[in-house]
């Protein structure tokens, strides 16, 4: 397009099938549209973002000689790359494109007999992205080149399978875990439901393989501790947490020739300090320096320095090995990555919160995870069920389905569904009837949700196995003083009568919310939050691996409640997506970067500090101090554009000119 | 549908036809409900935590979580006409722990609020109106609780109307002002 010619603007909107059209009259904005200056052609459609829209704007541009084109749709964060290819396909820069957003911005809000009002709205909103068009300029995108490695933050389930993915396709893949071994929670299972594998048989060769990949470089006992940069040039720093304990690779760094930890545990057998081990929920001792189980990966010991007293008699047990130092501090360390992944999980809600059903007030009222531990063939008991009180293996059981979950309450409740507790439940109801013949199982339920493959012929065996299923949630438990037993009471519902079912030992599921320390990685990463405090995706159906942080990735439960099968999917979806600009070779930037006019600038270097991106400097240049914007880095925030004093500072895409057109436009334009 | 018909009354009343139809429904009670409780009354998702809280529930056919479905359904007639209505001792547990953050407690009040524009209403409730507008009290002081009273060094009336009558007159005041008294005694001369 030649400059200074009188700008010509094509103006399209769309119906969003009665999304818009639903709620305001299309064709009066159209014919308002028409009147607007500078505006040479105004249309609408059914659906603006098919192929028939697409192609109207695609005409419109070659017919009418347009330089500008505006679309009335649906929010940028939706449409805009998709009109933007549109406009290219006419020949036009992509960036003479401007959408107004009177879709959400509008017709959703105002759907109720707003009718004239919207319309009007939408005039405005149309006269200003007008106003604004006939500004832009063409704009180039840069490209950056993409560090061929990747980083998982997270090494349960999901992180493990995200990692392997993408080391096999050939990426360096830096797998960090915050705890001592790799496995996660699904590690913490005995069966899975509903084939009943034994989840230890079906995760640890999956951890072996982590380990012996040579594009995984595993970080255990590690924190990310700060990230900077943006898509395709990540730098971010861990923590290496004090172990106190040397690999046989670091050993040998060390000189210590065949020395490091060889897993042999003779450290720990000496070691006077005893600690609840958190992998059984507290319910078995490990030692200051202790491996979580025998299935560890790495199998590496770990001094907890926190309960250590630092007698030394394990440095002597393990003697020539060397493997131990007490003096041992955190190390920082620094990698580049292209993109990164999130897989950080889930922990159980405090359910002692929901006082009525007695955790921690009865000896006999445990957690999903607790019961875990104790079924499991290589839990604390060795697989057999016993009850806190007395030892004794109970006869009868209780289950608490949706204990805390789908809850308003506030607290420690959440009123979403965690999604995998029907289907543990019913996983639990099968294992007592294996283990223990003629027990009695209650499950109370609001509803059983079965939704998965094969799901609901396991609530079918389940219930053929002699589960009894209550239609009621548990109202409160109380404990009889001299038995320790628990009085169940509920109403119910199905045969409208309360009952007081009394049991050996009652198991709550409890509800899950993401990991602790979950918010604070997140927001190291640019990560939002949805409302209910679990990642957010860029779009729920269309890129739910994706975040808005351009490069960085969700898998698994830290994006929401999943089980297993979703978890491993989700984690693969990610790693192909983290895959992709690391095999392109290089990202396009949005040109929205500040540029610095150095006649303009004075040199002061106020904006310097203002960037939270730390993408500005000051430079020296022909006996001027000037600032210089680190194109790549700039998020185009407008913080210190904003700020300039001598308005030395250029915001692409968002130029005063351009602002003030739209300011203008509002207040000079509208309904007379 | 067109009913068939016995032509026998006794057996046309047996026999009717019990499903619930639309027409049951009147969808203004609902409002009605909520703008009285002040409560998301039609919220309920009926997982029956109020009735195993209920205190009544196992010593009595009353059964919170139904009025809650009546309320949904919006069936005034049956939950005005239910005697059940009356067997709340409004203690609140439902209250406290509906995960729904419902008041299902207020749900019942509202009922009976409504129930009583239609002269609805146990005589007992309407003996207690009289006995307040009377003493200031629903449970006015009796000779056993005076000689417990005596007995534990505390004067034989306790410092409310039964020590200074001349609050009640306010109290009738605040009571005509709402016709209780009257229209307590007028339902009660008509049984």
């Amino acid at each position: 397009m030649a400059e200074n010619t009188e700008p010509r603007i094509g103006v399209f909107l769309c119906h969003c099938g009665t999304n818009i059209a639903g709620s305001l009259s299309i064709d009066d904005v159209v014919n308002y549209a028409k009147t607007l200056p500078y505006v040479a052609v105004a249309d609408q459609y059914q659906y603006m973002c098919s192929t028939p829209g697409q192609k109207k704007i695609d005409d419109a541009i070659k017919e009418h000689n347009l330089t500008g084109v505006v679309v009335a749709a649906c929010s940028p964060r939706l449409h805009e790359p998709t009109f933007r290819t549109a406009t290219r396909e006419g020949g036009l820069n992509p960036f003479r494109f401007e959408m107004a957003n009177i879709r959400e911005q509008n017709s959703w809000v105002h759907m109720h007999g707003m009718w004239d009002e919207a319309t009007d709205k939408a005039k405005d909103q149309v006269r200003m992205a007008v106003a604004k068009a006939a500004k832009l300029e063409d704009l180039i995108p840069k490209s950056v080149p993409v560090e061929h490695a990747a980083m998982v933050v997270g090494a349960g389930v999901g992180g493990m399978q995200a990692a392997l993915d993408l080391a096999s396709a050939g990426i360096k893949t830096y797998l960090i875990e915050a705890t001592p071994t790799i496995g996660g929670r699904m590690s913490q299972l005995d069966k899975t439901f509903p084939t009943l594998d034994c989840s230890q048989c079906i995760l640890t060769p999956k951890m072996v393989d982590v380990g012996r990949h040579p594009n995984i470089e595993m970080m255990t006992y590690t924190e990310v501790e700060n990230v900077e940069g943006y898509i395709g040039n990540f730098d971010i720093t861990l923590r290496k947490k004090a172990r106190g304990v040397l690999t046989p690779t670091e050993a040998t760094a060390k000189g210590i020739v065949g020395g490091g930890c060889n897993g042999c545990g003779d450290c720990t057998d000496v070691c006077p300090v005893i600690k609840p081990n958190p992998f059984e929920m507290g319910m078995a001792p490990r030692k200051a320096i202790y491996i979580y189980h025998a299935q560890v990966m790495p199998l590496i010991y770990t001094v907890d320095f926190d309960s250590c007293v630092k007698c030394g008699l394990c440095v002597e047990a393990c003697g020539e090995k060397k493997a131990i130092d007490l003096e041992m501090q955190d190390e920082f360390i620094t990698v580049k990555v292209g993109t990164a992944i999130i897989a950080t999980g889930f922990d159980l809600i405090p359910i002692e919160g929901k006082k009525e059903w007695g955790y921690k007030r009865f000896d006999n009222v445990i957690s999903s995870l607790e019961f875990e531990r104790l079924i499991c063939a290589s839990g604390p008991t060795g697989g057999h069920l016993i009850r806190p009180s007395d030892g004794k293996t109970p006869q009868a059981v209780g289950y608490v389905l949706c204990a805390g979950s789908r809850d308003n309450t506030g607290g420690v409740a959440k009123p979403y569904c965690s999604r995998f507790c029907c289907m543990y439940s019913l996983k639990h109801a099968h294992q007592m009837y294996e283990k223990i013949p003629g027990c009695k199982v209650y499950l109370f339920y609001m509803d059983i949700r079965s939704f998965g493959k094969a799901y609901e012929e396991f609530y079918y065996r389940i219930q053929n196995e002699g589960a009894k299923f209550i239609r009621g949630r548990v109202a409160n438990v109380l404990e009889d003083p001299e038995t320790k037993n628990l009085h169940i009471f509920a109403e119910d519902t199905l045969l409208g009568r309360p009952v007081d079912i009394e049991v050996d030992m009652l198991v709550l599921a409890a509800a899950i919310e993401p990991k602790e320390g979950a918010n604070v990685l997140r927001k190291k990463f640019g990560v939002s939050a949805s409302q209910d405090g679990w990642m957010l995706e860029a779009h729920p159906k269309l890129n739910p691996c994706g975040t808005t942080t351009a490069g960085v990735f969700l898998a698994g439960v830290c994006q929401g409640p999943k089980d297993i099968p979703d978890t491993v999917a989700q984690a693969e979806g990610a790693a192909s997506a983290a895959s992709i600009p690391i095999h392109m070779g290089e990202v396009e930037l949005e040109p929205y970067f500040a540029i610095c006019m150095e006649d303009l600038c004075a040199g002061c270097g106020m904006c310097v500090n203002l960037c939270p991106y730390s993408a500005l400097a000051l430079i020296e240049k022909e006996g001027r101090t000037v600032m210089q914007v680190t194109e790549a880095k700039c998020k185009g925030c407008g913080t210190c554009g904003g700020f300039c004093p001598g308005g030395a500072i250029k915001m692409q895409h968002f130029t005063t000119p351009q602002i003030a057109a739209q300011i203008d436009a509002f207040f000079a334009g509208g309904v007379q | 549908m067109a009913a068939k018909s016995y032509n026998i009354s006794e057996l046309d009343n047996k026999l009717a036809d019990r499903r619930y139809h639309l027409a049951d429904s009147n969808p203004e009670f609902t409002q009605k409900i909520l703008k009285t409780s002040r409560t998301i009354a039609n919220m309920c998702y009926q997982c029956g935590t109020c009735t195993g809280s209920c205190p009544s529930a196992p010593r009595s056919s009353y059964r919170i979580r139904l009025f809650m479905r009546r309320c949904v359904l919006g069936l005034e007639n049956e939950s005005l006409t239910d005697p059940d209505l009356w067997l709340c001792t409004t203690c609140y547990s439902c209250t406290d722990r509906c995960p729904r953050d419902i008041a299902p407690t207020d749900v019942i009040m509202a009922m009976r609020n409504l129930a009583f524009k239609r002269d609805i209403i146990p005589k007992n409730f309407l003996q207690t109106v009289q006995l307040i507008y009377n003493s200031g009290h629903g449970v006015p002081n009796n000779d056993v609780n005076r000689a417990a009273r005596t007995k534990l060094g505390l004067p034989a009336d306790p410092p409310t109307t039964h020590t200074y009558a001349e609050f009640i007159p306010g109290i009738q005041k605040i009571i005509d002002h709402y016709e209780l008294k009257a229209n307590a005694d007028r339902i009660l001369k008509g049984d």
